[in-house]
């Protein structure tokens, strides 16, 4: 901003929106910059951009923030301390992801990213989408032993269309869990929790596939030394425009008539959406754009349709039909990629025209939607009162915490 | 009241002009994904109130008024409800509306929008643009609200009690007696109710019949609103529900909150398995019940702190001894946490004197307690209620008795006040912590500002008693205890805490945990009120002080100090309050056989032994552990405090003790050269590792605050800085500067105390001067310091 425009900025928003009774006194007053868990759910969570990564509650060093079961949303389930430690790495508020990814690049990408159009050889490639290649690749990996598990994505039993964080160790496991789900697992939150159910000795290196936010959590996470992301030894990330929201897209697909729970996998493609039935029968096949408002409102304000924080990007945008573009991006990235290559089919190609439209289409679309200045070159971290500076009046900003979520907890110092 | 129904699609398609269609989901849902046509929208977020402290969860009336009003119904519009959620949400309106005493008939829609839908309803996007009612909401007088007592009553047979939720959460844990029936049972696959006949089967072969008293309970009130409305389309007549529900009902009645019958379940597994056979039989949330006899799980599994309760501070040297003894040889490290050398500074074997002059030691194990409590119960020592949702362990003025100024010896009052809530089960789960101090010396010596409940001299048509004052407290929204100008005898104290506990349990939410202490109930209510609250509970008639007499504040009692008698008594002071098990025993010896036996603790982490003769006092300053922490330390060493901090708590951000005390002796030194460390008598720094103020950091000159930093390179340990708390004036410090690297912080204590130095007027405390300074300078001083950023904010105004 111009310095003589500075009699234009805001003023100060103070803390909070939601009338909590810790901040209606004034016998403190807070510092600059102070952040609890109760900010992060006024800014994000209740203004509906919260994008389901589970950075924060990966990031929380008190393990207070878990997942509500019910909304599979962040929520506290311990007393927050005021660390700051959630906002500082949720890609929706202290997290200025574009900076990230450009620090990411600069430390660990190669010269130049390398593309291919693959796709698995033998059993994976019919499990998984578009050529079963992360399928391929992680089992391919986990039977080298370059890693013990790969956090991955697998259809709920109770639920059809919801993604449960799921911890394979086996090419079994991978060919279950194959095939995309559009809802988001939270797993990136749920590491140590996946692995004290299983036994994978001490230090582990795991695998992590997810959307590219989920991603940019753990790259961020990774940067720092932070403790959650020691086990991940390498993340794939999955090119996404944007993910659904398991109840509204369920409602969505009531609302066309269609029975959710008949509905066998769900695709989308081209900018069209399909659902058939376990005969293979088409349920639905319709425009995505009919499906927006299912969608996660925070996704509009993604630039990363590439996943520019992860080792592997792999969509299916810009390969024929049966293959899947891959764009692999720091040495830990090739090492992996070549340590599979007897699993995979690759070509090197250029990186595809229309992988380039989409992702041009998305940074648009974040920047016309992004309150905030979109700016690779700012600093990380984004503090509170500028974000309340920048999102405050707009159809995003902060709104009154839910006490569900913030003041019920069973565990307290 | 009108009891609502259930209505079809069909049904709701024939009269959509004759009735209001509420869609409570969300206002995204409602616009985005469409609605019945000509459906207002009341966001169930938006009449459902779980913030509130003093009631359930519904909304105040004169809330739920204005959205109805808003939304344009009248009171006696006839009014269907419909949601996504097989209409649990819905049902939870029309119950509100309901007991608001609306007029007009309440509805249902049978399998919410799904069924609507399928049996070929519409959607629309359009939104009507509802002309606002004077719509008016009162809670009717035969509202089937009922509380904690009444399902006690329910317990005992007068109605039949029942469980709305799954098998699974039944099985986990339930009312005693209540029968399950799950809401979601009354429904077919495709979410639509039953048909009747299937519905009365079922209910019947559960003993819930028409002409039966019916009470109604889930986890929060929502899923019991959906069996409600069924029960009454089915024509059941006598049906109620318990709002706060199973939450309300486990805090206050489950036995595995009852100290007493914890504290043998504990002991038991001394010799059959210990911690790992009690996880496995209690399961892992027994760790949150241990707190309230004593044991706070660490952060290293299977190990825990024990914290051992002083009331008033009052230890004899008999008791002293056993602690340490205690600490000596049980409170020390496996191999694998570095055994003898695992803290660099302290060693092994050490125990720590807190600011509710309390005893703490870690590394205690669930094999070894019993041995402890049998060794405690030798000398009357108690665990019990030390931490946990109950009265804690009683502040008192460490020289209560000896004090020549006090107006009242403070000691048989904390003893009633202990005595009376010690393994008292019903006041052994409170909301939330319950903290009380009282001071018989007019320097305010046991902190009133920021106690639940505080008691202070005062006088009364010529009779010696306390002021009293309410809703104090730290942490995360800190708050000045409110006077309440009440006056009450020593003799009624023990009466008036009962009362203050019993309003507690009656309004205070078991639910909200993060903002259910006292203080939240104070403010909500405001003084006036809850003073008024409190007469009801009360047997005696409330007087107001005539005069209070607290003059000053005191905020350690180092030194050698005259006592009452003649005799002297000696403050030592232990930076950080922690010291070795043997030198404690040692002390308690040196008591025994210089003083009067005894030997006090005080709030800010140190020591006091009384009754020395002026004959043995020479022989006791001379001994070497009076020495080590002698009555004359250097400024920083005698007002550093600290909590436990990431050592062994969970929750710390960031080591405290150890690194303070460094700090502590490095500023000392520092003092020394610069030429002040005789001008201050004593620089309190308090260090907490995190936002819950263990170290209570807001009360002192320099409050730091536990914290992380990160810019884009690097991320490190931190801490919030505060200057001037002053409790002689009811001032909390502000915190001034946020992410203080923590290494910076030692530059920003000497900054500031030379600014002080160099600046301040003749007379002026460290206090005053943060108060005539700016916040502004402050804030620069402390950020050019620490070499950190400006701040980014509030750099406008002071």
């Amino acid at each position: 901003m111009p310095a003589d425009d500075r009699s234009a900025t805001p003023a100060v928003p103070t803390k909070g929106v939601g009338g909590d009774p810790r901040e209606s006194n004034d016998d403190v007053e807070e510092a600059p910059g102070k952040i609890w868990f109760r900010d992060l759910d006024e800014a994000v969570i209740e203004a509906d951009r919260c994008v389901q990564c589970a950075s924060c509650v990966a990031a929380c060093p008190s393990d207070s923030i878990g997942i509500d079961a019910e909304e599979k949303r962040p929520t506290l389930v311990r007393m927050c301390t005021g660390c700051s430690r959630c906002w500082d790495f949720c890609p929706r508020s202290g997290l200025r992801y574009e900076r990230l990814i450009q620090l990411a690049g600069e430390e660990r990408g190669l010269e130049e990213p390398e593309t291919y159009a693959a796709r698995a050889t033998g059993g994976p490639a019919e499990a998984g989408q578009d050529g079963g290649v992360v399928t391929g690749l992680l089992a391919a990996l986990l039977e080298a032993g370059e890693i013990d598990g790969a956090v991955v994505a697998r259809e709920s039993d109770e639920q059809p269309l919801r993604a449960d964080a799921f911890l394979a160790t086996s090419r079994e496991d991978l060919l279950e869990a194959g095939g995309s789900i559009y809802t988001q697992t939270m797993g990136l939150g749920q590491i140590e929790d996946l692995l004290a159910d299983a036994d994978l000795g001490a230090e582990p290196d795991l695998a992590l596939v997810g959307t590219p936010c989920t991603i940019q959590g753990a790259t961020a996470l990774g940067r720092y030394g932070h403790e959650p992301a020691d086990p991940i030894a390498l993340t794939v990330a999955l090119m996404c425009t944007r993910s659904f929201e398991y109840d509204r897209l369920r409602s969505r697909i009531e609302s066309l008539g269609v029975d959710p729970e008949r509905i066998e996998s769900l695709d989308v493609g081209g900018g069209v959406l399909t659902a058939v039935d376990d005969a293979g029968e088409l349920l639905l096949e319709t425009d995505v754009e009919s499906f927006d408002a299912a969608g996660l409102r925070g996704c509009d304000e993604c630039a990363d349709f590439v996943g520019g924080g992860a080792d592997v990007s792999v969509g299916s945008v810009g390969t024929d039909e049966g293959y899947t573009t891959v764009v692999v991006r720091t040495n830990n990235g090739r090492s992996a990629w070549n340590r599979a290559e007897d699993a995979l089919e690759a070509t090197e190609i250029e990186r595809p025209e229309p992988l380039e439209r989409l992702a041009e289409w998305n940074r648009r679309r974040a920047e016309s939607v992004l309150p905030r200045g979109f700016d690779p070159d700012a600093e990380v971290g984004i503090t509170y009162e500028d974000h309340r500076r920048a999102y405050d009046g707009t159809d995003r900003e902060p709104q009154p915490l839910n006490p569900a979520r913030v003041h019920q907890y069973e565990e307290w110092c | 009241m009108s009891d609502p129904t259930v209505v079809s699609p069909s049904w709701l398609e024939a009269h959509c002009e004759s009735v209001t269609v509420v869609d409570v989901r969300s206002r995204r849902d409602y616009e985005d994904l469409g609605h019945v046509p000509g459906a207002v929208n009341v966001p169930a977020a938006e009449f459902r109130d779980p913030s509130r402290v003093a009631a359930g969860k519904l909304p105040s009336a004169d809330d739920f008024a204005a959205l109805l009003s808003e939304a344009g119904i009248d009171p006696d519009d006839s009014i269907v409800a419909v949601c996504d959620e097989q209409g649990v949400n819905a049902a939870r309106f029309l119950l509100t509306a309901a007991v608001y005493g609306h007029d007009g008939r309440l509805s249902l829609l049978d399998g919410g929008l799904a069924a609507w839908l399928e049996d070929g309803g519409d959607l629309t996007d359009e939104t009507p643009d509802p002309t606002p009612t004077s719509y008016e909401a009162e809670l009717t007088d035969d509202a089937p609200l009922v509380d904690r007592q009444a399902v006690e009553a329910a317990v005992e047979g007068d109605a039949i009690v029942v469980d709305t939720r799954t098998p699974a959460e039944y099985d986990q844990s339930h009312i005693p007696g209540a029968v399950q029936v799950g809401w979601e049972d009354l429904l077919d696959e495709s979410g639509r109710l039953r048909p009747e006949d299937e519905l009365e089967e079922l209910l019947a072969a559960k003993g819930i019949r028409p002409e039966e008293r019916i009470v109604l309970y889930c986890n929060t009130a929502r899923r019991l609103s959906h069996t409600y409305v069924v029960l009454g389309d089915l024509g059941y007549e006598d049906v109620a529900f318990y709002e706060g529900s199973l939450t309300d009902w486990v805090r206050s009645e489950a036995a595995e909150w009852n100290p007493v019958e914890l504290e043998a379940r504990v002991r038991s597994y001394a010799d059959a398995g210990g911690f790992e056979a009690m996880i496995e039989e209690l399961g892992e949330d027994v760790t949150n019940h241990l707190k309230l006899i004593g044991l706070y799980h660490q952060k290293q599994e299977g190990y825990f702190m024990l914290r051992t309760r002083a009331p008033g501070g009052i230890l004899t040297a008999e008791q002293a001894s056993v602690i340490g003894e205690v600490a000596d040889e049980f409170a020390r490290a496996p191999e694998e946490y570095g055994g003898p050398d695992q803290n660099p500074v302290f060693g092994d074997g050490y125990l720590d004197l807190t600011t509710r002059q309390d005893v703490q030691m870690h590394w205690i194990r669930i094999r070894d307690v019993d041995e402890i409590w049998s060794r405690y119960e030798a000398v009357g020592l108690e665990t019990m209620q030390a931490c946990g949702n109950s009265v804690r362990n009683v502040v008192g003025c460490p020289a209560a008795g000896i004090d020549p100024n006090e107006t009242v010896d403070v000691r048989p009052v904390v003893e009633r006040v202990s005595e009376r809530f010690l393994g008292d089960p019903h006041y052994a789960n409170l909301p939330r912590k319950f903290k009380i101090s009282v001071t018989g010396c007019h320097e305010n010596c046991a902190r009133a500002q920021i106690q639940d409940l505080a008691f202070t001299p005062a006088i009364r048509d010529g009779r010696d008693g306390f002021a009293v004052r309410a809703g104090g407290g730290l942490s995360d929204g800190p708050r000045v205890a409110s006077d309440l100008e009440l006056f009450v005898e020593p003799d009624r104290v023990e009466e008036l805490v009962e009362a203050v506990a019993d309003l507690y349990v009656d309004y205070g939410s078991y639910l909200d945990t993060a903002v259910n202490r006292l203080r939240f109930l104070v403010e909500e209510l405001g003084v006036e009120r809850f003073r008024e609250e409190l007469a009801s509970y009360a047997d005696f008639e409330f007087e107001t002080p005539d005069e209070v007499l607290t003059t000053d504040y005191r905020d350690d009692h180092v030194g050698v100090h005259e006592q009452t008698d003649g005799r002297s008594s000696v403050g030592l002071n232990v930076p950080t309050g922690r010291m070795g098990g043997d030198e404690f025993r040692e002390l308690a010896r040196l008591a025994d056989e210089l003083g009067g036996g005894e030997l006090r603790l005080t709030p800010n982490q140190n020591l006091l032994v009384p009754h020395l003769a002026d004959e043995r006092l020479e022989s006791f300053l001379e001994a070497s552990v009076v020495d080590r922490y002698g009555p004359d330390p250097g400024p920083f060493s005698r007002g550093i405090v600290t909590c436990t901090g990431r050592e062994f708590c969970n929750y710390g951000i960031v080591e405290t003790k150890n690194r303070a005390i460094r700090w502590a002796r490095d500023l000392d030194e520092w003092s020394e050269a610069v030429g002040i460390a005789d001008e201050r008598e004593a620089v309190r720094v308090h260090l907490s590792g995190c936002s819950a103020s263990c170290a209570q950091p807001q009360i002192a000159d320099v409050g730091l605050r536990g914290e992380v930093y990160r810019d884009d390179y690097e991320s490190g340990r931190a801490a919030d800085v505060g200057l001037g708390g002053d409790l002689g004036n009811d001032e909390f410090i502000d915190w001034l500067v946020g992410k203080v690297p923590i290494d910076d912080v030692p530059a920003v204590v000497r900054a500031v105390t030379l600014a002080y130095e160099t600046d301040r007027d003749e007379g002026e405390t460290f206090a005053e001067w943060t108060r005539r300074r700016s916040d502004v300078e402050l804030r620069n001083l402390v950020s050019e310091a620490a070499g950190t950023k400006p701040a980014a904010i509030g750099t406008e105004a002071s």
